[in-house]
């Protein structure tokens, strides 16, 4: 505990601080073998407050430059600080910033899409099989490749737009939370209809239209999804 | 990529696959995004160079975002499978997914490429893990706890 005390001069306060120390050693507070007599000594508090709060462990009688004057801190928690932006509790999973939502989000639609256009290839490879009359007694190989083909050929397909859509609407989403300093229904369904609007720019307004209105829908049914989560607003859990 | 228990950063292991994912495919989709605005700007004649980088980055960057978000998150999943498995956290965990991860994408070119793919992508995994360990090592050296003076003499004296 040399740490704790820190430079040598300190031992004599050390040394006052555990009432019957006969070693030479500086004392160490953690260490029940040589600290127990002394708190029992005292007036029997046993209880973790009292001794927290009791004289031995004051923190003005310890090294000012060990910063013990504070409350304390039982683990460093600088990694984990959560977002600060308020109403991001969305019940589901804890979110540290930005990078947290976009890697969440945009990982969760991605692999939704590639499931999505993965199981809709499958499909058409099925019925390739069934309609196409020369393939319907080649070697069982043949018959894979042709679905592996078609699963390959839209999985990714559908993957990567869901997730520069997943992207997109993450993105827009921190930025309007950034600005605005609350995060809730009216950004999500913002972002939802702007990154519609941005992923169909090309295609012109029509098009523009529909996906940005999909995705308005879309962007509702997750705040719908979240409220659901969430519970009723009087603050009862739903799941717990 | 080298892990450690005291990683607050991280989440625990069966929600980090989904992280993964989409670090991954937001890496190369952004990176992508500059690489072939560049190409496709500069590959278009004059006069259509807005348009050539545009098309090619609609064309192109998704698929290089999907290329490394499968790859990322494939890496995670062998990741906290062999973790779970091995129930212990080294190097070797990484080197094994990285083997895994380069036979799973050469799943369809037969025995041969599938074994040459993983065989290489467990050893660039292998140099990864080894530069971090090096590199890792070479800060604790430089911030190694000094040992108090036991008798030293007076300064002056």
């Amino acid at each position: 505990m040399s740490w704790l005390f820190g430079a040598p001069p300190k031992k004599e306060e050390a040394k006052e601080v555990v009432l019957d120390d006969n070693s030479g050693v500086v004392p160490s507070i953690q260490d029940p073998t040589s600290n127990s007599n002394s708190i029992n000594n005292n007036n029997n508090s046993q209880d973790v407050s009292s001794i927290l709060q009791s004289q031995y462990l004051d923190p003005a009688s310890l090294h000012p430059l060990a910063g013990l004057d504070k409350e304390i801190e039982y683990l460093d928690l600088d990694d984990e600080k959560l977002n600060t932006v308020s109403g991001t509790s969305n019940g589901i999973l804890p979110s540290r910033g930005w990078t947290d939502d976009l890697c969440y989000g945009s990982g969760a639609v991605y692999v939704l899409g590639l499931t999505t256009g993965g199981l809709k290839g499958f499909n058409e490879g099925l019925k390739q099989i069934a309609n196409n009359q020369r393939l319907e007694y080649q070697p069982f190989k043949l018959k894979l490749n042709t679905i592996l083909n078609h699963v390959t050929k839209h999985g990714p397909q559908w993957g990567n737009s869901a997730g520069v859509l997943g992207i997109y609407y993450n993105g827009i989403d921190s930025m309007l939370d950034a600005c605005r300093g609350v995060h809730d229904d009216y950004n999500s369904l913002a972002s939802g209809f702007l990154s519609g609007l941005i992923f169909k720019c090309t295609k012109g307004p029509k098009a523009m239209g529909y996906s940005s209105v999909l995705m308005t829908l879309a962007a509702g049914t997750w705040c719908g999804f979240k409220r659901y989560v969430n519970g009723p607003p009087d603050g009862s859990e739903r799941f717990q | 990529m080298s892990s450690s228990e005291s990683d607050h950063s991280r989440d625990p292991c069966p929600i980090v696959i989904l992280n993964d994912f989409g670090g991954a495919f937001s890496m190369g989709a952004i990176g992508g995004c500059l690489w072939h605005g560049v190409k496709g700007f500069r590959n278009s004649p004059y006069g259509e160079r807005r348009l050539g980088a545009i098309s090619a980055i609609k064309a192109r960057a998704p698929v290089i975002g999907g290329n490394f978000g499968v790859w990322g998150g494939l890496f995670s999943f062998y990741d906290c499978s062999i973790k779970s498995i091995r129930k212990r956290e080294d190097a070797w965990n990484a080197i094994m997914a990285g083997f895994c991860v380069g036979g799973s994408l050469a799943i369809r070119g037969g025995p041969k490429h599938i074994l040459i793919s993983a065989i290489s992508c467990g050893c660039v995994l292998g140099v990864f893990e080894g530069v971090g360990m090096m590199l890792s090592r070479y800060m604790a050296w430089a911030n190694k706890p000094a040992a108090y003076p036991t008798d030293v003499a007076p300064l002056g004296a």
